[in-house]
Formats: structure tokens, C-alpha cells, sequence
């Protein structure tokens, strides 16, 4: 029950309470007048004033009360409803956005206050939290540069080992895998911290998704899975064309990733009310439903002794997530175990 | 050949002086960029080797400032990935060539050796390495009398491959250059491209053309 319910219930009892105390006062006031006169029919006389008066007098006033009562707990009780869809409309990116203040140094004003002072301390905790991850992905790149650099170095002494040899490019394989979770990580970290800036141009996004196709026919030819355009409609919006191309890359380059031999791949791009969506279905393994929702997480892999094999670093989603927020649209990923898989992205367009 | 080598990063610049020197480059290693334009104005350099991101003067302004005198030494651009803007402020600003890091050292080295020979080369239509041909104005690769047919994204490979022959293409720089991707793309793409290439222009003659350089790319040769 709301405080405002409850508040005007009491009230109303009180008002109640006050009435009959008001009606007994009264009907004994009356008949005390009226004891002189008519000494018989007294009692039922009095009552009979006295209930008028409750009708036509006692019962408008409490309903006035009651009216006034319902008022005035809402107009008390309106900063809390202000200041919970205030609240409400917090998250991780705007805690700097202070909540707005009466000022007039009540308690839901100083409320307000504490609210806000923690927001912000919140808020420089993330920050750390941020630039640690954003100064770490970055002191990462350079030794990793010049280990290369020097592993590359040895690689080209004469008279080198076969095994050594061996050793050495195993090496740099594992360098490049490094260095590429270091990118990834990177770039996400910049756009935690918002450093990174898109170039919004009007960009047709069926000839990306047409381009993105033909790359996706040559990377699922290794494995003969088939791949198939079922819809391409014309379709603008208004985006960064590096990052797009980026995002149906990652996309495609899932579903190819996580299929199977002789499988299938359908990739629709439609031009809806408003919207536009594009949708990429694969078959495969697919994943458990715990697994589905956390696949967004960063580095998170999903079972782990399943998914080993394939190359990749664990942030392809959590990149794809960024790029479609980043342009105002939504990704959703559903799968059901051992059927289809699909990812849909939905773009407004003006 | 003497080369100037523009790096902040000491122990990036050493490997790259090292490598160079083993290639048999007279080396000069500078590690800031007002210093790097005091070098290059008062020394003249067969070659640059310019880092983007430089204390005291940008790798871009460096560039800038050398051609604003007149100075056309061949420079060659590092620039880190996503750079993109400050990249192409850099091709404009008279850049021969650019390389992204983290670079394959057997590419940089290979592309200072072309840095000398800049020029003809590039801007030639028809492209030519042993008895492969490719007309870069009717699309048309051919070798021995067969023509070849690819696709619009094979035809690029291709020719960046020709453009720069015998020298090794890191698969970054493929990926930045024949797909225009400003990121590490993470898949396999260019290595399925190339094996794909590899199956039409190599299949049936006895002179294989596209190697593999493990570990670092691809090269077209003899």
C-alpha cells in the first residue's frame, strides 16, 4: 500500500473518531436544552437533531477533510515520486548527473543531498576503475611490440634450428594473440571513457551487409557451410562506416565460428517501421540459456571446453554491443541449443 | 642507403636500427620529433622512418614542416591503429607510405628498401611479376593465356600483392589496405583470401607465385 493510502486511511479515522466525539458532545448539549421543555419526548428529539447535524454538517466536513487530507499527502509526498524516477533513470554512464534539489533544507532535500554526494563518490570509484583498465590495455601494447620485434629479430639468425625455429614462431603466434585481446581491450576501454569519437555520415547499410555477404561466402567455404542473403533492402542511416563494417564482421564472422560442417547461415536486412533490422541466423552448437545471457560480458567465452578450440578473444560480442549502443540501436541474442542461433540488430532511421 | 628512425619508444627504435643495420642501412635514431626535423634539415637521408605520436613535435607537423622546405626525402609513416584521421592527415601531408603498428619487422624493412626505388612502379597500369600480368584498367589478370577470373576483393589482394613485389605483406597491412578495415578484424579473412587467390593463380603451373611467410604474412615472388 502506498504511504498516501495509508496516510489518508488514518486520517480518515481520526476524522471518524473526532465525529462521533463531536456527536455525543451534541446530542447531550441539546438535551440538556431541551430538558426544560418537553421533559417526555427528549431522547428522541435529541437524536433526532443530532443525527441531522451529523448528516447535513459532520458528514461534508469529513468529506472536505478527506479530499484535503488526499491533497495534501500528495503534495507532501510529490518530491519522493520526483526524486524515485530521478533515481530511477541512474546507471553506470551519468552518475555525475545530479539529482535536481528543492533547496528548501527539509528532509527530502538533505535526502537529495546524500544521494547525490554518493552518486559522485560512486562515479570516481568507476573512473579509477576505467583509466586503470584504459592505462593497463595501453602499457600492455609496447612490450608486446618489442617482444615481437625481437623474437622476429632472432628469427632471422642463419644457421637457426628447425626446432628453435619452431619455438620462436610458436612465440609469436601466441605475441599476436596477446596483442589482439590487448586491442580489443583497448578499444573498449576507450569507449568506456568515451574517447572515442564516431564519424556519423549517412551510410547505406545494404551495401555494407552486401559486402559483409561476400566475405562471409569465402570464410564459411573451409567448412562447406552454406550462406544465404534472404533479404537486402535498400536502407540509410546515420553512422560511423568503419565501425559498422566492423560490427558485421563480428557478427559474421560468429556465425561462421560457432557452426558446423555443412551448415547454414541466413543474413536479412530489412527496412521496417521505422527501423531498420538486420538479422544473422546460424546453425550450430548454440548455447544453454545461462550462457545466453550472459554472452555480452567481456571475455566471456561460455563452456569453456567446448568453445577452446575456436580462435577468438572473448570480446567480439561485448564490441558488437558497443558499436549498435553506440548508434542508438538494440542487439538481441537468441539461441537454442543444437538449432538456430540468431543475432538481430535494429537501427532507427530518420 | 641512410636512414633516419623517428621513434619515442627506445627499445622499438633499437629493434628497428638493429634490424635495418643487419639489412646493411647506415641508421640514425632520433626519439623526439623537434629533434628528428633538426636531423633531417641539416642531414640528407636516403629514407624516414616517422613515428605519428612524438614528443616535442608531432610525426605529422615533422613531415609538414620538411615539405614546406622543399625537403622531398621519402618518408615512411607509423601510426597506431585507429590513427585513421591522423593518417590520412599525414598521406596529405607528402607521406610515401605508411605501415601500421604493431608492424612485422620483416615488413618495415622491406618497405624502407622500396622507399629508394618510389615512384614508376606504383603508378604503372599493368603489373607484372614473372608471367603474370594484371591490367589494373580492364580488371584483367592473365598468365600464360589463361585469364584468371576473381572477384572485385581478390583483384585488390592481388594487386597490392603486385604493387610491392618480393616483399613481404604483414597481414595487417593487407587488412588495412585491401579491406580499408582501421581494426584488427580478428578472424582468418585474409589467410582464406589468400589461399582462395592461391588456388587460381597458382593451380596447374609449375612456378608457385603467393608464398606464405610464417608467422608473418604473404609475399609474391619468384
Amino acid at each position: 500500500m502506498k504511504i498516501r493510502t495509508r496516510l489518508t486511511f488514518w486520517y480518515a479515522a481520526i476524522l471518524i473518531v473526532s465525529l462521533i466525539v463531536i456527536g455525543i458532545g451534541t446530542y447531550q448539549e441539546i438535551s440538556e436544552q431541551l430538558s426544560h421543555e418537553h421533559r417526555k419526548k427528549i431522547w428522541k428529539h435529541a437524536l433526532d437533531e443530532t443525527s441531522e447535524m451529523i448528516l447535513w454538517v459532520g458528514l461534508p466536513a469529513v468529506i472536505l477533510g478527506l479530499l484535503g487530507g488526499w491533497w495534501i499527502t500528495r503534495k507532501a509526498l510529490a518530491p519522493v515520486t520526483k526524486l524515485a524516477s530521478a533515481v530511477e533513470k541512474i546507471h553506470d554512464r551519468n552518475l555525475r548527473a545530479q539529482l535536481p534539489r528543492t533547496g528548501n533544507g527539509d528532509e527530502l532535500d538533505r535526502l537529495t543531498e546524500v544521494f547525490n554526494d554518493m552518486t559522485v563518490r560512486l562515479d570516481d570509484s568507476f573512473q579509477r576503475i576505467r583509466e586503470f583498465t584504459l592505462h593497463a590495455s595501453h602499457e600492455l601494447k609496447t612490450p608486446l611490440t618489442v617482444m615481437r620485434g625481437e623474437l622476429e629479430m632472432s628469427l632471422r639468425q642463419e644457421n637457426l634450428a628447425l626446432a628453435e625455429k619452431e619455438r620462436l614462431l610458436s612465440q609469436i603466434d601466441e605475441i599476436e594473440r596477446l596483442a589482439k585481446i590487448v586491442d580489443g581491450l583497448t578499444l573498449l576501454t576507450k569507449a568506456d571513457a568515451g574517447q572515442i569519437k564516431l564519424d556519423f555520415e549517412p551510410v547505406r547499410l545494404d551495401e555494407l551487409v552486401r559486402e559483409s555477404f561476400a566475405d562471409t561466402k569465402i570464410l564459411a567455404q573451409p567448412l562447406n557451410i552454406k550462406v544465404n542473403l534472404s533479404a537486402c533492402e535498400e536502407v540509410a542511416i546515420s553512422g560511423d562506416r568503419h565501425r559498422l563494417r566492423q560490427l558485421l564482421l563480428n557478427l559474421t564472422d560468429n556465425a561462421v565460428k560457432y557452426n558446423q560442417h555443412d551448415g547454414l547461415i541466413d543474413i536479412s536486412l530489412r527496412r521496417l517501421a521505422g527501423f531498420a533490422e538486420l538479422k544473422i541466423t546460424n546453425t550450430g552448437a548454440g548455447v544453454t540459456p545461462e550462457v545466453q545471457a550472459r554472452v555480452f560480458e567481456r571475455f566471456y567465452r561460455g563452456d569453456a571446453s567446448h568453445n577452446h578450440l575456436i580462435e577468438g578473444c572473448g570480446l567480439g560480442l561485448s564490441i558488437a554491443e558497443w558499436i549498435v549502443a553506440a548508434h542508438d540501436g538494440t542487439i538481441q541474442f537468441v539461441s537454442e541449443m543444437n538449432k538456430l542461433t540468431s543475432v538481430t540488430v535494429k537501427f532507427k532511421f530518420s | 642507403m641512410r636512414v633516419l628512425v623517428v621513434e619515442d619508444e627506445k627499445k622499438t627504435a633499437s629493434f628497428v636500427r638493429k634490424a635495418l643495420e643487419g639489412e646493411g642501412f647506415a641508421v640514425d635514431v632520433c626519439h623526439r620529433g623537434d629533434d628528428a626535423l633538426v636531423a633531417a634539415m641539416a642531414t640528407p637521408f636516403d629514407g624516414i622512418v616517422l613515428d605519428i605520436m612524438l614528443p616535442g613535435r608531432d610525426g605529422v607537423s615533422v613531415l609538414r614542416q620538411l615539405r614546406a622546405q622543399n625537403n622531398s626525402v621519402p618518408v615512411l609513416l607509423l601510426s597506431a591503429r585507429g590513427e585513421v584521421s591522423e593518417r590520412v592527415e599525414g598521406l596529405n601531408a607528402g607521406a610515401d607510405d605508411y605501415l601500421p603498428k604493431p608492424f612485422v619487422i620483416a615488413e618495415l624493412v622491406a618497405r624502407v628498401r622500396a622507399l629508394g626505388r618510389r615512384g614508376a612502379e606504383t603508378k604503372s597500369t599493368t603489373l607484372r611479376v614473372a608471367d603474370l600480368t594484371l591490367d589494373t584498367i580492364l580488371h584483367r589478370a592473365e598468365r600464360r593465356g589463361r585469364f584468371f577470373d576473381l572477384t572485385a576483393r581478390e583483384f585488390r589482394l592481388l594487386e597490392f600483392l603486385m604493387r610491392s613485389p618480393g616483399r613481404i605483406c604483414g597481414r595487417m597491412s593487407i587488412i588495412e589496405k585491401v579491406w580499408d578495415y582501421d581494426f584488427d578484424p580478428g578472424t582468418n579473412l585474409v589467410d582464406v583470401y589468400v589461399r582462395r587467390l592461391r588456388e587460381k593463380i597458382d593451380e596447374g603451373f609449375d612456378l608457385k607465385l603467393l608464398h606464405t611467410v610464417r608467422g608473418v604474412g604473404y609475399v609474391l615472388k619468384e
